[in-house]
């Protein structure tokens, strides 16, 4: 069970275990367990890598739980590259086959194939519809139509790709609809990338597969050439993209990682050549997804983007994750539910205090996780689209 | 141990709790063999109970094995308080995190153990209150632990340690039975047993609950940062401020060193090229505010001061805070080990024993960060390196030594607020001869008189019964 993480010393020696991560971690708030925190899981990487300790069954366990949220890497004083390390010990517990069974990689295959995946989203939709998919799996109703594909709109005074990837575009893509007609809104034509930018590799990487995930971000970089920004609306995969420079090691993707913003970033500058909402909404709770919050820090122009349309209502948890994690909630279901029953019980106090209904999420995964628990959640580029009075559907 | 008692103490602890909240895996084990320090110990098996009676049901189940037994909270000591030795079993409290009753009107809140600080705070914030103690680690130290190490905090100095916020605690004794020490009176009769039990790290048994005081928050506040090209002007202007009659609610001290690592990370406009930068805080009616501003203002003038910059608004003061709070972990951006002092010396006696500090560690070639809370002369010397470079750890534990043997010379004393736990125990005799520590072990024996709660902390071997104890590995003396 002896197993090399790779890690690098430098990286693994830079944390003091002062302990100042540990309230910033979904799973040990949860649990108040040392083995789920962030000291507790660089100390287990620390006797595997520098002491010899088996990477036994426990260890496993502990990598498995984190939610990759890197909600401790803001929080931590000494800049510990926590995402990274946990990255790496996913990718040499996969390689030695102890994580990420065939299932998964198969699963995550598909994500790379778009048409493919759109084809499943219907069929599990469908199978939804005939009470095929048993209620534990805890999954949000899919959608059977999703309307056409994002076209390319040649007028504007500047360009920009919008980035429309796999899952979102399967089950959300009325957003990319509306994140398209913003973007034109504001005076930018939008070009889309071809079939090549099928998956930003996100979830691959997440699960130790890093070679796949290597593979499409070299896709991805080839599919939207030239020097134009690359808008994303959706947190999970715009910071997958703007970690390309890392995780391929090249200048051309370092280069391209920093042409990648998120649409609320973007828009926020140029607001300006937004016209006045047709409609306002009242208070909306602004949820925050950790991607965009602790790995982009960029969560700020969110509420820039909705105060155009609404009252944006922040969450006092210090933009605590949710449990979504990307595929987090399907293959850790059950502290994914005991993480976001924190996430519910403060929306519920900051709810009845100030009477919002809807909670925006700029993020496909944390959206369906709490749909799944009943909450009326919408991406703020869509709440946008409906008081601007476009049709997306 | 061998075997056959360790799995019949399994038995027995799984029947108290689940099977689940009973961890004996080695993987997990070694994660709670220490605290934020870097003194390590041992356990074979880690319990997570909830409630009070399954505290109890633990600690009974410890001792009817003759294991002894230590209480973790967050894991944030700094003295190794919760570094289990003897192979004791490890009873950690993070689970039991709920405020159970907050009283508005007499502003006293019931709370478990495991609530961590800042949550405290944050929860009753919206009645215009807080918990006072204020430990740099606030967002993660547990209360359990704050009553256990008698924390202070920055803001302790106008405000008194957690001993002057905490009412009552309800105890699970080293025998495993129930009992509540002091009251929501302000003056219960008869010995004041909770005054004892605050501070006794963990050697008198395990708080489950604990009524805290709560405090109104201020009607006004002004924070300052005043920047000096010379520390000891630094230093004597926190002495003038305090002889001049004024007791801010904070005067901290952050060196050159400490603000350009901490600079690293908050990105708040530091002047990382001043010798030392004070933060003072002070509260009140506005009026008499701005009148203390004036006055601290015309003081650090006198002594040179080259800048004094006034948070302009809550999130500026926020964010000077957080620069002063993180201090510690920010450490790792100049090198990844530190070993943090805690010694306490009378005010005036600041600008001369900084000097020795830093001549101290210049002598032992060892980089040196000073970062304390200047108000009440509480140093905290943090000696910063690589464990990794070769004979460096002789020299940091010499220097060490002579920092606290250079502080208690200047009339000081061996701890502030991080306790003594393992790291100073051996050093109690400088403080205390052999009769105080008689006293002492006195006392805890009446309480423990098996000596089943946290063995082998505060008091040195032989302050009872003279048993002879090797110093486990990573302490200093």
């Amino acid at each position: 069970m002896s197993l090399s993480l790779r890690l690098d010393d430098d990286e693994l020696s830079s944390c003091v275990a002062c302990g100042l991560c540990l309230p910033h971690c979904p799973t040990f708030r949860a649990t108040g367990e040392e083995a789920l925190s962030p000291r507790g899981r660089i100390d287990a990487m620390r006797a595997v890598q520098w002491r010899g300790a088996p990477a036994d069954d426990q260890f496993v366990e502990f990598m498995e739980t984190c939610v990759q949220c890197r909600g401790c890497e803001p929080a931590c004083p000494s800049g510990v590259p926590f995402g990274r390390l946990m990255e790496g010990t996913r990718d040499a517990l996969a390689s030695a086959g102890r994580t990420t069974p065939w299932w998964q990689r198969r699963a995550l295959a598909v994500l790379g194939h778009h048409r493919m995946l759109l084809a499943g989203s219907t069929a599990l939709a469908v199978a939804q519809r005939l009470r095929l998919v048993p209620r534990r799996v805890g999954l949000a109703r899919l959608p059977i139509r999703r309307g056409p594909p994002v076209r390319p709109s040649a007028s504007g005074t500047e360009t920009a790709w919008l980035f429309t990837g796999c899952v979102m575009d399967a089950w959300m893509r009325p957003t990319h609809r509306a994140a398209a007609s913003l973007l034109a809104a504001v005076d930018v034509a939008v070009e889309v990338p071809g079939a090549g930018a099928a998956c930003c590799g996100a979830l691959h990487t997440h699960a130790g597969l890093t070679d796949p995930a290597r593979a499409l971000a070299e896709r991805v970089i080839a599919a939207m050439p030239g020097d134009a920004p690359i808008v994303v609306d959706s947190a999970g995969c715009g910071a997958a993209l703007q970690d390309y420079g890392h995780l391929l090691g090249t200048d051309e993707a370092r280069v391209f990682a920093a042409r990648v913003t998120d649409v609320h970033s973007f828009v926020a500058t140029r607001l300006d050549r937004l016209p006045p909402p047709a409609r306002r909404f009242g208070p909306v709770v602004v949820q925050d997804p950790c991607h965009l919050r602790h790995v982009q820090r960029d969560h700020l122009a969110v509420r820039a983007v909705l105060a155009h349309v609404a009252d944006p209502v922040e969450l006092p948890d210090d933009g605590l994750c949710c449990g979504a994690g990307g595929a987090y909630s399907a293959l850790q279901p059950e502290l994914a539910g005991r993480i976001r029953a924190r996430k519910l019980d403060v929306i519920e106090r900051v709810t009845s205090a100030t009477g919002a209904t809807t909670v925006a999420s700029a993020n496909p995964g944390c959206a369906m996780h709490l749909r799944a628990a009943g909450l009326d959640v919408r991406h703020p580029v869509d709440l946008v689209a409906e008081a601007m009075g476009w049709d997306t559907t | 141990m061998s075997t056959g008692p360790s799995s019949a103490l399994f038995d027995d602890l799984r029947a108290v709790l689940d099977t689940d909240r009973v961890r004996t895996g080695a993987t997990e084990l070694g994660l709670y063999r220490k605290d934020a320090s870097n003194m390590e110990g041992t356990t074979s098996v880690v319990c997570l109970p909830r409630t009070t009676d399954e505290v109890a049901g633990c600690v009974r189940a410890a001792v009817r094995h003759g294991v002894p037994f230590v209480a973790r909270g967050s894991g944030t000591g700094l003295a190794g308080g919760a570094v289990p030795l003897d192979g004791a079993v490890v009873i950690v409290t993070s689970k039991m995190d709920r405020v159970l009753s907050v009283d508005r009107v007499a502003r006293t809140a019931w709370v478990e153990p495991g609530v961590l600080n800042l949550d405290l705070s944050r929860q009753v914030a919206h009645l215009g209150l807080h918990f006072a103690p204020d430990p740099s680690s606030q967002q993660t130290c547990s209360i359990g632990g704050n009553v256990a190490n008698n924390a202070g905090g920055p803001h302790c100095l106008a405000e008194g340690v957690t001993a002057s916020h905490v009412l009552a605690v309800e105890v699970v004794l080293p025998d495993g039975t129930v009992t509540v020490l002091g009251g929501e009176d302000p003056e219960p009769p008869g010995y004041d047993l909770r005054g004892v039990f605050v501070g006794s790290e963990g050697m008198f048994g395990i708080a489950t609950r604990i009524c805290v005081r709560l405090v109104p928050d201020p009607p006004a506040i002004r924070t300052l940062l005043l920047d000096f090209l010379d520390v000891d002007d630094g230093a004597r202007t926190v002495s003038d401020i305090i002889a001049a009659g004024m007791v801010p609610a904070a005067v901290e001290m952050m060196d050159q060193l400490c603000l350009e690592a901490v600079e690293g990370y908050i990105h708040a406009g530091l002047p990382v090229d001043a010798a030392v930068a004070l933060l003072v805080e002070v509260v009140g009616l506005p009026h008499g505010v701005e009148a203390d501003v004036e006055r601290i203002t015309r003081i650090a003038r006198e002594r040179g001061v080259r800048d004094i910059r006034i948070a302009a608004d809550e999130t500026e003061r926020a964010l000077l805070w957080k620069g002063r709070k993180s201090a510690f972990g920010a450490i790792a951006r100049i090198k990844p080990n530190y070993y943090l002092h805690d010694t306490v010396v009378p005010r005036s006696r600041l600008p001369a024993v900084l000097a020795q500090v830093y001549e101290i560690a210049a002598r032992h070639q060892l980089l040196v960060l000073n970062v304390f809370h200047a108000g009440d002369g509480n140093l905290h010397p943090l000696l910063v390196f690589d464990k990794r470079e070769p004979g460096v750890m002789e020299r940091v534990h010499a220097a060490g030594e002579e920092i606290v043997r250079a502080s208690v010379a200047a009339g000081g004393v061996l701890s502030g607020e991080h306790g003594i736990g393992l790291e100073k125990r051996d050093l109690m005799g400088l403080m205390f001869g052999p009769v105080d520590l008689a006293a002492q072990a006195a006392l805890r024996d009446a309480f423990d008189p098996a000596g089943m709660a946290n063995p082998r902390k505060v008091l040195p071997s032989g302050s009872a019964c003279g048993d002879l104890q090797a110093v486990p590995e990573g302490a200093w003396i």
